[in-house]
């Protein structure tokens, strides 16, 4: 999670949209890595999956 | 060619890679975009280094509220436009290179004239859509763009290699929610000197570069963290600059 904490979900099959919206994370914010590797909103994920949700930072 | 007091203001760097190294370094236009938090670490370094010439670029004037992080600028400059405050310090730390300092606000319209010359453009804006301005030209310059941004405790950098990595937009598809971000001078201090070590192993042609690497730094739990990063068919700044799937 952003925070730095770890979340445990189960889902068959779901969009990485639909997993940011369960989880009331803007997706403009944050960008997600699937096992590792920067994957776009329209990409699925499943409970067998690790999600790291990074958010994007903007200042210098 | 470097003269007598250049072989000694880099000697430490001249045993690190070599006088050869060093006119690479030397031979280098380096464009800056912006002269705040990352910028005054940026151009520091970079001037430090002997990067031959450096364009720093800021529309604004120095704030009180700057002096926490960004360096460049003392309590003196404070009401100074930044641009006249950075080429003052950079010259200050190395006369022996270029130092141009331009008040200038980045767009679509000038972005060609200002990169003019420069081989590399350090990322030191605080906003996504200039950023977005600065990935168009490198990408159609195809010149390298070393990402970097801040906010608080924490950071993350990235390289772009035109044509071979994952460009900004391609990993960053839409611009984060404008806001006023907390800053500390430390965490500039940090992304900052990635970006320049990163700017230095690309001339130098030496080490592994973050490429299709995103790194990230909390300095809440000094830890370093990266995630990959892939190229994206769909990526219109790529697609805009014909180098969609060149890759693959």
């Amino acid at each position: 999670m952003p925070d730095g904490s770890r979340k445990e979900m189960t889902v068959s099959v779901a969009s990485i949209e639909e997993i940011l919206k369960e989880l009331h994370i803007n997706p403009v914010e944050v960008v997600v890595a699937k096992n590792g590797k920067i994957v776009p909103e329209e990409e699925t994920a499943s409970s067998a999956d690790e999600l790291k949700i990074v958010r994007v930072v903007h200042g210098g | 060619m470097l003269n007598d007091l250049e072989k000694k203001r880099y000697s430490r760097q001249i045993c690190l890679f070599g006088e050869d190294g060093q006119r690479r370094l030397k031979k280098t236009g380096a464009f800056i975009a912006g002269a705040g938090g990352l910028g005054s670490i940026i151009s520091i370094y970079m001037a430090a280094a002997g990067f031959g010439m450096i364009r720093i670029v800021d529309c604004d004037s120095v704030e009180l509220s700057n002096l926490n992080r960004q360096v460049l600028h003392w309590s003196g400059d404070v009401g100074t436009s930044k641009a006249a405050s950075a080429k003052d310090t950079l010259e200050g730390i190395n006369p022996e290179i270029e130092v141009e300092a331009m008040e200038e606000t980045i767009s679509i319209e000038n972005i060609d004239q200002l990169l003019s010359g420069c081989d590399i453009i350090m990322d030191a804006m605080d906003n996504f859509p200039t950023r977005y301005i600065l990935n168009k030209a490198a990408l159609k310059k195809k010149i390298p763009l070393f990402h970097g941004a801040i906010c608080g405790y924490q950071g993350q950098a990235t390289t772009i290699i035109p044509g071979k990595t994952a460009c900004l937009r391609c990993t960053f598809p839409r611009a984060p929610p404008v806001t006023t971000f907390p800053a500390l001078g430390s965490t500039c201090g940090v992304i900052g000197s990635i970006q320049v070590t990163e700017a230095v192993k690309y001339v130098l042609g030496s080490g592994g570069l973050l490429e299709n690497r995103l790194m990230l730094w909390d300095g809440l739990s000094s830890s370093m963290d990266e995630v990959a990063c892939a190229r994206n068919p769909s990526c219109q700044d790529c697609r805009e600059a014909g180098l969609e799937r060149e890759d693959n």
